[in-house]
């Protein structure tokens, strides 16, 4: 990728969760893929992370949720990503999302849940090919 | 050890490596030897006396007891059906807390009908931990998720109906897991004791208020570290003057590992904590001995790594100790302790959604490292741990019996610090103690822990070896099994068999919200307006003299009906609130 094409990336913290591993690790290994990564930090609320997803002009957010509020905090970012006219941003999940719930969650819109154990590369790969498909139309 | 002795195992040593070891590296074209061998060379100035000594005695590197409590009552245990996770008295229940209080107090009735009695050990909803109240845009979604909702006084004294008689505060301990208004909590359970007649001096109990560790992990901060710190002086002082019997805290050690840090960082980071905490209760004009020995630690631990973990208890202890005696001048014992519900163990981060049923392997050698290095030899966590939220009662049975095992047929507890003396041992628990030392002279040299906080260094320290660590996965240079090796179709995956207790009701779940607004509402309208508002207004004037401690403040604002929020939110005013380093 060269810098015109960098894909760029909101990870994002919605909530009061405060559990920061995965987000920080997969905002270093994308940074370290290519990707041009932009951090919220803890405690954005869902209106925080649709604005700074239209401001930062980003292709992709990644949410990490691990409170277990993961439905209702991803429903009220696609909401506001498709009342903002923005639902070309991709949106992608991580954290403790349990298997039942996955269905739930690419219903509303989700295009890929990683649990613990995806790696890194699995994340941008599927960014990539993603992103890279809809680039071509 | 004498100089011949030391020559003669040097020359065997060469002699080794040249005709023994080096044959074999080369035989199998290693570039070096792939396990290392050690022998008294490895801790030539070894001195037992002052570096391990006798189990319960200084500098406690061979454990804080000649023997655990616990020790005392196997036997009679085994006899007699006993369970731990159904909380006995003089005890805490099981963890927990969910919807409204009316939602928790009722379960916890329901808990008493089934004979599972104990104090509450309450978890708090995210809301809570970190201050709004329900009726927040902050909380939208959170209410009553994670731990119970606590808005006010009401809500606090609602829980705690169904304790009463036998079950009365002053004969059963609470555990409070919330950090940043733990202050408020404890406030309200001193006015709790007050209404219903109960000396402050009987209340027994721990409260996390390990606030200092929220911002390098579990991310439950309101105020800046420096505020933060004033608030720990003031329960610090309060508690030692009026609830002698409640524990002051209880450090992380865990939450730290588990947001990524390694072994060492891990430690020097806690031990950086304590300090500071340390400091605080004697600024706040307290000697050492008079608080030191109800502070608490969580859990260090959790790795895979068995010999490094531990080391990494005997080294704690050590350095623990001594930071007590000779940096803070303790005499008291048990000021010098690190006293920990639960010691080594894998780390909830350890476990792998990927076969699960490999965590129960996983948890048994946790729980040699605790049995070998002064703890109980528990498995922790059960084996459903990465599935979410809520464990099974077939993974709890499972944690529980392999428990068992190594207590009463592996017998792992029944000598003091085993590995004492090893050359390996001694040597690994040498070394972790110098690279504890040194970071913490390096945390020491920026400022202390508020410091080291501030300037974001310990966050990321952290979140690097955290990175470090998900490379080394992601490359095959650290193995999980099942997760990046031995994957292919020749393995089966187990099935398994979970249920999980319906504790919770998830009705009461999607209703907490709307009914705790309501409640709050009730609350605004009921009591005094003026009486808030004189008491805020009040609390606002005495906590810009940083002397001051508070807790007087706290009660008296709990006593009427103040909420949480509007406490934290005049204290946000004046304090700030913290802005994370991203």
């Amino acid at each position: 990728m060269n810098q015109q094409e960098r894909i760029r990336v909101l990870i994002a913290k919605p909530g009061l969760d405060g559990h920061e591993r995965g987000a920080r690790v997969v905002a270093y290994g994308l940074r370290d893929l290519g990707f041009e990564v932009i951090y919220t930090g803890l405690r954005q609320t869902t209106a925080q992370i649709v604005q700074a997803a239209i401001q930062e002009d980003v292709d992709v957010i990644g949410l990490s949720i691990l409170s277990g509020a993961h439905l209702t905090l991803t429903e009220n970012v696609i909401k506001g990503l498709k009342e903002n006219q923005a639902e070309d941003i991709l949106v992608i999940a991580g954290g403790i999302i349990p298997e039942e719930d996955k269905p739930a969650m690419q219903q509303m819109g989700v295009h890929a849940v990683f649990t613990a154990g995806s790696s890194i590369e699995e994340i941008a790969d599927f960014i990539k090919s993603t992103k890279g498909e809809s680039a071509d139309d | 050890m004498t100089n011949d002795k030391i020559r003669r195992i040097q020359q065997q040593q060469q002699s080794w490596q040249e005709n023994t070891l080096d044959k074999r590296v080369e035989k199998y074209q290693l570039p070096e030897s792939p396990t290392r061998f050690y022998t008294p060379l490895d801790i030539k100035d070894h001195d037992f006396s002052k570096k391990v000594g006798f189990p319960g005695e200084y500098p406690y590197t061979s454990g804080n007891n000649p023997f655990d409590f616990w020790k005392a009552f196997a036997d009679g245990a085994a006899k007699s059906d006993y369970r731990p996770d159904w909380g006995g008295a003089g005890g805490v229940g099981k963890y927990g807390g969910f919807g409204t209080a009316e939602d928790y107090r009722d379960y916890l009735i329901r808990m008493h009908g089934m004979g599972r009695r104990g104090g509450p050990n309450m978890a708090f909803d995210l809301a809570t931990q970190c201050g709004f109240d329900s009726d927040s845009l902050y909380a939208e979604g959170e209410v009553g998720r994670v731990g119970v909702a606590i808005d006010s006084f009401r809500d606090f004294a609602t829980i705690y109906e169904p304790y009463t008689g036998d079950l009365e505060i002053d004969k059963v301990p609470s555990n409070f897991t919330i950090n940043a208004p733990a202050a408020i909590i404890i406030a309200m359970y001193a006015t709790l004791a007050e209404k219903r007649g109960i000396a402050l001096h009987l209340l027994r109990g721990t409260p996390q208020n390990d606030i200092l560790k929220e911002f390098i992990a579990r991310g439950t901060y309101i105020f800046p570290p420096g505020p933060s710190l004033r608030l720990f002086r003031d329960t610090c002082v309060f508690c030692t003057r009026h609830l002698p019997n409640l524990n002051i805290n209880s450090m992380g050690g865990y939450h730290i590992r588990e947001a990524g840090a390694t072994q060492v960082q891990d430690l020097a980071f806690s031990m950086a904590n304590a300090a500071a905490y340390l400091q605080a209760g004697i600024d706040g004009g307290l000697e050492v001995d008079q608080f030191a020995p109800r502070f608490t630690f969580n859990a260090f631990g959790g790795s895979m790594e068995f010999y490094k973990e531990i080391a990494l208890q005997r080294a704690a202890r050590r350095i623990y100790a001594r930071m007590l005696k000779e940096e803070f001048g303790a005499q008291h014992p048990k000021s010098m302790m690190i006293r920990q519900p639960i010691t080594a163990h894998i780390g909830c981060s350890s476990t792998t959604l990927q076969r699960p049923l490999n965590n129960l392997a996983r948890s048994v050698i946790g729980g040699m490292a605790a049995g070998m290095s002064g703890g109980m030899p528990g498995a922790y966590p059960p084996y459903d741990e990465p599935l979410g939220l809520g464990h099974s009662q077939e993974a709890v049975q499972l944690q529980i019996d392999a428990t068992r095992v190594m207590i009463y047929e592996a017998k792992i507890a029944d000598v003091n610090d085993p590995w004492a003396g090893s050359y390996f041992m001694e040597s690994l628990t040498d070394e972790t103690e110098e690279q504890v030392l040194a970071e913490l002279n390096k945390i020491d040299s920026m400022g202390g822990a508020v410091a080291a906080i501030e300037n974001g260094y310990m966050q990321q320290t952290i979140a690097r070896s955290a990175y470090e660590r998900q490379k080394r996965v992601e490359r095959q240079q650290d193995f999980v099994v099942g997760v990046n090796c031995f994957t292919g179709d020749k393995e089966m995956s187990i099935d398994i068999n979970r249920q999980v207790e319906a504790t919770y009701d998830p009705e009461l779940m999607k209703t907490a919200e709307t009914r705790q607004k309501q409640k709050l509402e009730t609350l605004r309208r009921e009591r005094d307006g003026k009486t808030v508002v004189s008491l805020l207004s009040t609390l606002k004037s005495h906590a810009k003299d940083p002397d001051r401690n508070l807790m007087p403040d706290f009660c008296d604002c709990v006593k009427n009906n103040v909420t949480l929020q509007e406490i934290c939110d005049v204290l946000r005013d004046l304090f700030g609130e913290y802005q994370q380093v991203k």
